[in-house]
């Protein structure tokens, strides 16, 4: 907790994230055993993971809640509110994360905070068309060929509809439920009740800058045209890629409160379970392409790690859903994180590490430290790419990953901090090691590092990386590496 | 007695919902005495309950000869949360379940009644928990806290909705052995009714000492003791000044917009935590859609 300060001041939402991740382990952990006031606990301490989890307001689809309870359905925008106001639906977005940010969670208060997303009916059919009739002027049979009342799929703040367009494409169109941003807006209105969370929480915090940030990430969240935009940029930069798909947006069918994509259909992650170690491994690979490529050429990482955005279609093809929440970075801030790989993996240069370490803002200049200590510490983060060869990656070690981010007892920790910019790297340790190692994947995870790293451009290393190849060189000249700025 | 005599509040969230759903069966036989079209359960479970139940205990210990029988005999010190899980329980049963496990619980209540009387030392007054003027005010506590939490904290009922209520709720006190002609059935009624028994109120040690214990409960987590504050002072603010007079608590912070939503949320957070607990959901599933099926019938 003592790091909190200097976090705050450089850049509020991430800060809270960071301090939700050390209150998690701190003030939840030893009370495992006590599992309601544990779940109690985390909720009242909402408001600071709320700041960190704003940013992923648009959770995947709730694959928890396979069958949706029609004869529940909210019917009026007062029952989207009765259902998800009073914190209720603030608290989830807090759920959504949590289950994300921190490893020291109990299964049983995961489940805890998964049962206010289970808690949340579907919205009824004539409540979604009202919804969408709004947002695009006509109602659903009229602006679509063909529209299905059914929700296909719960998204956390919203459910999906498949439709066809006139033109005759299939689509899923996420409806947002009426009023729900008036309603965490309200919630986060009335601060009171979070600024004495918050005080609780994070003494030494600028309360008031971190509940104003937080309200603007709101705000943006809930506009499903930032959504739009970024699986724009995606789907255009993988336009043609051999194994990874991203399903085109419908900009004349997407509005604040809908978004209308290309339909995808394909395996859930559960079913790979069940495929093939080889089917699981190229899927593995296809997903470690997708996080390096996306974040070195296209300086945007997807910081939803749920493994209910992969599809699965075989052969190592996969398609990624809900770009609710993507991190761009700026060339600055990307440079040190390649600095670091280089000198620790290729150039095999210890203190060149450490001297990249202090310039993102990692570790203290002259902290007193054995560049050997800190090279122990943080070498787990290395441990796939540091030699080639086909490696595994277990459970055991995602989890030790994940465990090693945010770790405050190592006498290393107390001259590092993790800067606020990078925070959201966490969610590759989550989103990328976690499925990875529930795959058991194999692969020689350096080779394909190699053919990634910008200052290595290797060559080619599986057939997967064959075919890339080809379709990076019918790309456009010019066109790569795209350039992005985040727009609001 | 102090106190320190008591046992701690650990476990209220796990216990109150292991109540709450013990009452609400899975097939039920029937409807129940008050049934999904019921204003009973539409206002029944939600956000403000945990208000609303404490405030009708507030009021409910003012009745010296029923805080007596409570006080020495229901093993309410040895385990306060044991002993509301059990009202609870009740509470839900009889709400939500079928005509026969109701009557099989009313039941249960009066036999244990018939055991419980004695002198309460304050007023030198015998007393009896089976004697139908005590029964009609924990009764009427109750109806009449739903009432006026909700007009406070959450949407009113009508005046037709209100009265409604109260009537349908007669049931419940017959159940426990009250005549229905003593029975207030409108809100009227209810609140000359409560009116009329002010003359016998009184904050007696033991009341005091047991709201002492309820309004601040010792054991509870750091956490659920800071949202228990909002269900305390909010209890207290839905109070009448008499009652908030008798026991001496400062006047609350007066209810602005802001301070509602402020509990309301506190609420709201205090509900995920219940909704957590297994089983919940689920309970509170089959009474929606039991009410949805009606209104749709």
């Amino acid at each position: 907790m003592r790091r909190l300060p200097a976090l705050v001041t450089a850049g509020l939402s991430v800060a809270a994230a960071v301090a939700a991740a050390a209150l998690v382990r701190r003030r939840i952990g030893p009370l495992r055993s006590e599992r309601g006031i544990a779940a109690l606990r985390l909720a009242a301490r909402g408001g600071v993971r709320y700041a960190g989890s704003a940013p992923r307001l648009f959770a995947a689809a709730g694959e928890k809640r396979e069958q949706l309870r029609s004869d529940l359905a909210l019917q009026t925008a007062e029952d989207v509110t009765a259902t998800l106001g009073d914190m209720k639906g603030v608290l989830m977005k807090i759920g959504q994360l949590a289950s994300y940010i921190d490893d020291g969670l109990s299964p049983t208060v995961r489940r805890t905070l998964s049962r206010l997303q289970d808690s949340v009916p579907p919205m009824s059919s004539e409540l979604a068309a009202g919804v969408l009739a709004e947002e695009l002027g006509q109602p659903p049979e009229q602006v679509f060929a063909r529209w299905d009342p059914e929700p296909i799929a719960a998204a956390s703040i919203g459910q999906v509809h498949r439709a066809m367009t006139r033109d005759g494409r299939a689509v899923a169109v996420k409806v947002q439920y009426p009023g729900i941003a008036e309603t965490i807006a309200a919630d986060l209105g009335n601060v009171s009740l979070l600024r004495r969370m918050l005080r609780l929480a994070a003494p030494s915090q600028d309360v008031d800058a971190l509940i104003s940030e937080l309200r603007e990430r709101v705000s943006e969240e809930l506009d499903y045209r930032r959504e739009a935009r970024n699986q724009r940029l995606l789907a255009a930069y993988y336009d043609g890629h051999p194994t990874i798909h991203v399903p085109g947006v419908i900009s004349e069918l997407s509005a604040r409160r809908v978004v209308t994509s290309e339909l995808a259909d394909g395996a859930r992650f559960a079913e790979l379970a069940s495929w093939s170690q080889r089917e699981r491994d190229l899927a593995a690979e296809t997903i470690y392409r997708f996080v390096f490529r996306s974040l070195y050429e296209v300086r945007a990482f997807n910081g939803d790690p749920h493994p209910g955005n992969y599809l699965f279609h075989g052969d190592g093809r996969v398609t990624f859903l809900d770009y609710g929440l993507v991190k761009h970075f700026a060339p600055d801030e990307l440079q040190p994180l390649m600095q670091m790989a280089r000198f620790l993996c290729v150039e095999r240069d210890p203190e060149g590490f450490r001297r990249s370490l202090e310039q993102a803002g990692f570790l203290q200049p002259e902290a007193p430290l054995s560049t050997e200590m800190i090279v122990d510490h943080l070498g787990v983060f290395y441990d796939t790419i540091r030699e080639p060869g086909p490696r595994t990656i277990t459970e055991q070690y995602a989890s030790a990953v994940v465990r090693r981010f945010f770790d405050l007892r190592s006498p290393v920790s107390q001259h590092m901090r993790v800067p606020s910019t990078y925070v959201i790297l966490q969610r590759i340790n989550l989103g990328l090691f976690g499925v990875l190692g529930q795959l058991s994947a194999t692969a020689d995870w350096r080779a394909i590092a190699e053919e990634i790293w910008p200052f290595v451009q290797g060559p080619p290393s599986t057939p997967i990386g064959e075919a890339e190849a080809a379709w990076r060189a019918r790309q456009l000249p010019g066109r790569r590496p795209v350039t992005v700025h985040a727009r609001r | 007695m102090t106190a320190d005599s008591y046992a701690t509040a650990a476990g209220l969230v796990e216990r109150s919902a292991s109540a709450y759903i013990s009452g609400i069966p899975d097939n039920p036989a029937d409807d129940g005495f008050f049934g999904p079209a019921s204003i009973t359960w539409r206002v029944s479970g939600g956000l403000i309950s945990p208000v609303a139940g404490l405030r009708s205990l507030i009021l409910q210990a003012l009745h010296p000869l029923a805080m007596a029988g409570v006080d020495q005999h229901s093993g309410w010190k040895q385990d306060p949360v044991g002993r509301l899980a059990a009202t609870s329980a009740y509470v839900s049963t009889v709400t939500f379940g079928d005509r026969a496990t109701a009557e099989r619980a009313a039941a249960v209540v009066r036999r244990i009644h018939e055991h419980v009387t004695g002198t309460d030392t304050v007023t030198g007054r015998r007393y009896a928990a089976g004697d139908p003027a005590l029964l009609l005010w924990v009764h009427a506590a109750l109806v009449e806290s739903d009432l006026a939490v909700r007009s406070l904290l959450a949407t009113p009922l009508t005046p037709a909705d209100g009265d409604r209520y109260v009537a349908e709720m007669v049931v419940a006190a017959t159940l426990v052995g009250v005549p229905r002609a003593m029975v207030p059935a409108a809100a009227a009624e209810l609140d000359s009714y409560i009116c009329s028994v002010r003359p016998e109120l009184q904050c007696t040690p033991a009341a005091k000492e047991s709201m002492a214990y309820l309004l601040d409960p010792p054991g509870l987590d750091e956490d659920i003791a800071d949202i228990w504050q909002d269900v305390r002072d909010a209890a207290i603010t839905c109070l009448p000044d008499w009652a908030r007079e008798m026991y001496g608590y400062h006047a609350p912070e007066p209810l602005t917009p802001a301070r509602r939503t402020e509990i309301r949320q506190a609420l709201g957070i205090l509900d995920a935590a219940f909704l957590g607990e297994p089983g919940v959901l689920e309970a509170r599933q089959r009474i929606t859609a039991r009410m949805r099926a009606a209104q749709s019938a």
